[in-house]
């Protein structure tokens, strides 16, 4: 699919775009969402939630089964074949991925790009090896980040349960030389709060890692997204709470970042009728 | 008093793999069984009067009937039989009738500022136009962030007294607890439900407020039909029947070097006075369709809440809980006596509200469950020793005052039961687990 873009960013790179994105956590059968990651409430049917965002404009949609770890179980294969028939802009697919085969079964099933965390905590070695197998592009590392002092950070696993005692920012290095193509940024602390991003955290990563760095958690006004802009370059944002809820849609924060010079891919009216 | 020993003898030849009965510590059912809704086993004790709590006292247990179906399950499944409108006309009329216009107090909520206390307390005062006093009884250790939970609440708009106890008396309290009875929770527990009544009488506020009600968790059923707070709970007709850590307070003022007024902030308030004033006890909880997971929300929401920076070993949760560091222990003293640990409780509660399924229950417990909690413990043992030098009378009474780690696991394998537990090749594992 070819978007058309306005003529002021038609000279932009893709990494200089903002993607706005989809997230949609899962369990289970389930869409759920939470705060800090935590208290998980039903939403509702992730499948109708994905085709309305995609429907609405999103660039990509990001599904996550956070608790595929907590539970020790890996059940995202349904949700991903049944999205496939109806959601045409790249999908990834984190949670609950520990090896090679998971991440070729989710491939297979539709997915474009791999998220993992917990296993690469564990075993670093298989970013590569996903890398290896279907380049950088289909392997992204996602991060849960929790400040633990002014400027500092740490991973976590398992949902924001587990600490892991790794730096993030070093971690993200390193999970960009071990042939990560992305990073995949939560913070812990704004998640589902609707306070805003943690833009230093955002920043901190940004300014050393050379991949395209997407920031989630926070979300909950249009200011939000000019504050971040502001501070850290990330080349795309997260949002879950306010779509989920119904807070936004994707055409007013499209208008609000034309309006304050964020670049985004803009849908042509013409684009929708042909689908 | 004898001397509290350096080491227990454990008789292994009583945890060995075994065909024939084995014995069961405390009064619990010889033979484990689980709740097919929830995880939680026949093995979970009900709430007890703490201060008449002795290493000789029977449990009585959880009921899970015919069906296998546990109590705590039969009244969630009630609930959804309850017409919430009726039961909010029932507070209403209740607030009506209590409600102050004269500048003073109208209702106690006692609480530390947790997501639950918070809502009781928020509620009451914006919904429902009461004048709540709040009053806290302080956890043994606060963690950072339970305090700063608890700073919120305050400024959320609420008055609050907070009872700190003597931290000397409090201590050589929960080491008594843990020698006699395994149960480092125990000073909490007694001073946190003595506190309100006692402040109702103080402050001549005779309405008292909590949020939720104990039955939610497996107190008889009867107990939840009645709002009104039955006062064999927290009042004593005799002092003589009162033993705080397992120990009479004979022997805590003979042996233990304590006076009189270092218990009184354990002991319950006296009937008389409490009598007079009148006082009411309610549970928030008939009335308001009650959701832990919805109070996280809330809290969040009208409060800015934090959940626990990690999830607290022994369990997946980060929001329940969380604001004393010898939590860690209560749960895992429980696991070591009941087979049932944190997250045991927090997975048959959230199944119970509808947060999460039994398979996933089974799996998180099976996960988590009887973890045991390093984070705290080099805290918890110093809190838990009685030096010389701090308690020159009471620490004769130990044959090793200090804690440390041989000598809490020591104590564990003692306060273990063989129709639990097995020992076999140098590991302890549980005879029986949910599935």
């Amino acid at each position: 699919m070819v978007s058309s873009l306005p003529s002021q960013v038609n000279s932009l790179t893709p990494r200089q775009i903002l993607r706005i994105i989809a997230r949609l956590d899962i369990k289970g059968a389930n869409l759920i969402k939470g705060i800090h990651l935590e208290g998980l409430r039903v939403v509702g049917d992730p499948q109708v939630h994905a085709e309305k965002y995609y429907n609405d404009g999103a660039d990509e949609i990001i599904y996550m089964d956070t608790v595929a770890s907590l539970y020790g179980r890996n059940n995202l294969l349904d949700v991903v074949t049944r999205a496939t028939e109806h959601v045409f802009v790249p999908m990834t697919v984190g949670g609950g991925i520990r090896s090679v085969e998971d991440a070729r079964a989710l491939l297979r099933a539709g997915a474009d790009k791999v998220a993992i965390n917990t296993a690469a905590v564990k075993d670093p070695s298989l970013i590569t090896k996903i890398s290896d197998v279907w380049g950088s592009s289909t392997i992204v590392l996602s991060i849960e980040a929790k400040q633990t002092s002014p400027g500092k950070w740490e991973a976590y696993t398992d949902n924001g349960r587990e600490r892991t005692g790794l730096d993030v920012v070093q971690w993200a290095e390193r999970g960009a030389q071990l042939g990560a193509g992305e990073i995949f940024l939560t913070s812990v602390d704004q998640e589902g709060t609707k306070n805003g991003f943690d833009c230093q955290l955002v920043s901190a990563v940004t300014k050393l890692v050379d991949i395209p760095v997407v920031a989630s958690g926070g979300f909950g006004k249009l200011d939000h997204l000019k504050e971040l802009m502001q501070v850290s370059k990330p080349t795309g944002v997260a949002i879950a709470d306010s779509l989920h809820y119904k807070k936004f849609n994707f055409n007013e924060i499209r208008a609000f970042c034309v309006s304050n010079n964020i670049a985004t891919r803009q849908r042509s009216a013409d684009e929708k009728i042909s689908q | 008093m004898s001397l509290f020993p350096k080491s227990r003898t454990i008789d292994l030849k009583n945890f060995e793999p075994s065909e024939t009965p084995l014995t069961a510590k405390y009064g619990l059912p010889e033979k484990v069984s689980f709740c097919q809704r929830c995880v939680t086993s026949n093995q979970k004790p009900i709430s007890a009067i703490e201060f008449q709590h002795t290493s000789g006292s029977i449990k009585q247990a959880i009921h899970i009937d015919d069906e296998n179906i546990c109590d705590a399950c039969r009244v969630a499944e009630k609930k959804s039989l309850i017409d919430w409108d009726a039961r909010d006309a029932e507070l209403r009329e209740l607030c009506d009738r209590h409600r102050s216009n004269d500048g003073s107090y109208d209702c106690l909520v006692p609480g530390s500022g947790g997501k639950d206390s918070f809502v009781a307390a928020h509620m009451l005062k914006y919904k429902y136009g009461m004048h709540p006093l709040t009053v806290t009884w302080a956890p043994h250790v606060y963690t950072e962030w339970g305090w700063r939970n608890f700073q919120r609440w305050i400024h959320a708009g609420f008055d609050n007294y907070l009872c700190t106890p003597n931290g000397r008396v409090h201590r050589l309290l929960t080491r008594l607890a843990v020698e006699n009875l395994f149960h480092p929770f125990q000073a909490f527990i007694l001073g946190q439900k003595s506190l309100a009544p006692k402040m109702a009488v103080l402050h001549q506020i005779p309405l008292v407020f909590y949020g939720e009600n104990e039955a939610e968790y497996g107190n008889p059923i009867g107990d939840a039909d009645s709002a009104k707070r039955s006062w064999k709970y927290f009042s004593a007709p005799e002092k003589s029947s009162i033993h705080l850590g397992g120990t009479s307070i004979k022997d805590l003022t003979t042996d233990f070097g304590l006076e009189d007024v270092d218990l009184d902030p354990y002991l319950p308030a006296n009937p008389a006075g409490l009598e007079k004033l009148g006082i009411e006890v309610h549970y928030l909880g008939y009335y308001v369709k009650w959701h832990p997971q919805s109070c996280y929300y809330y809290s969040v929401e009208h409060g800015g809440f934090e959940a626990s920076p990690e999830r607290t070993p022994g369990t997946y949760s980060k929001y329940n809980s969380i604001d004393d560091r010898i939590d860690d222990f209560h749960y895992y003293t429980t696991f070591i006596k009941y087979g049932i640990g944190r997250a045991t409780y927090d997975a048959a509660q959230e199944i119970r509200s509808g947060d999460i399924n039994r398979d996933e229950g089974v799996a998180l417990v099976q996960r988590f469950d009887g973890e045991y909690p390093t984070r705290f413990s080099d805290e918890i043992f110093a809190y838990l020793s009685i030096p010389e030098k701090e308690f020159p009378q009471a620490s004769k009474m130990f044959e090793q005052p200090i804690m440390d780690l041989n000598y809490f696991n020591n104590l564990a394998d003692s306060f273990r039961s063989p129709h639990l537990w097995s020992y076999n090749k140098g590991q302890w594992s549980l005879r029986y687990q949910v599935k």
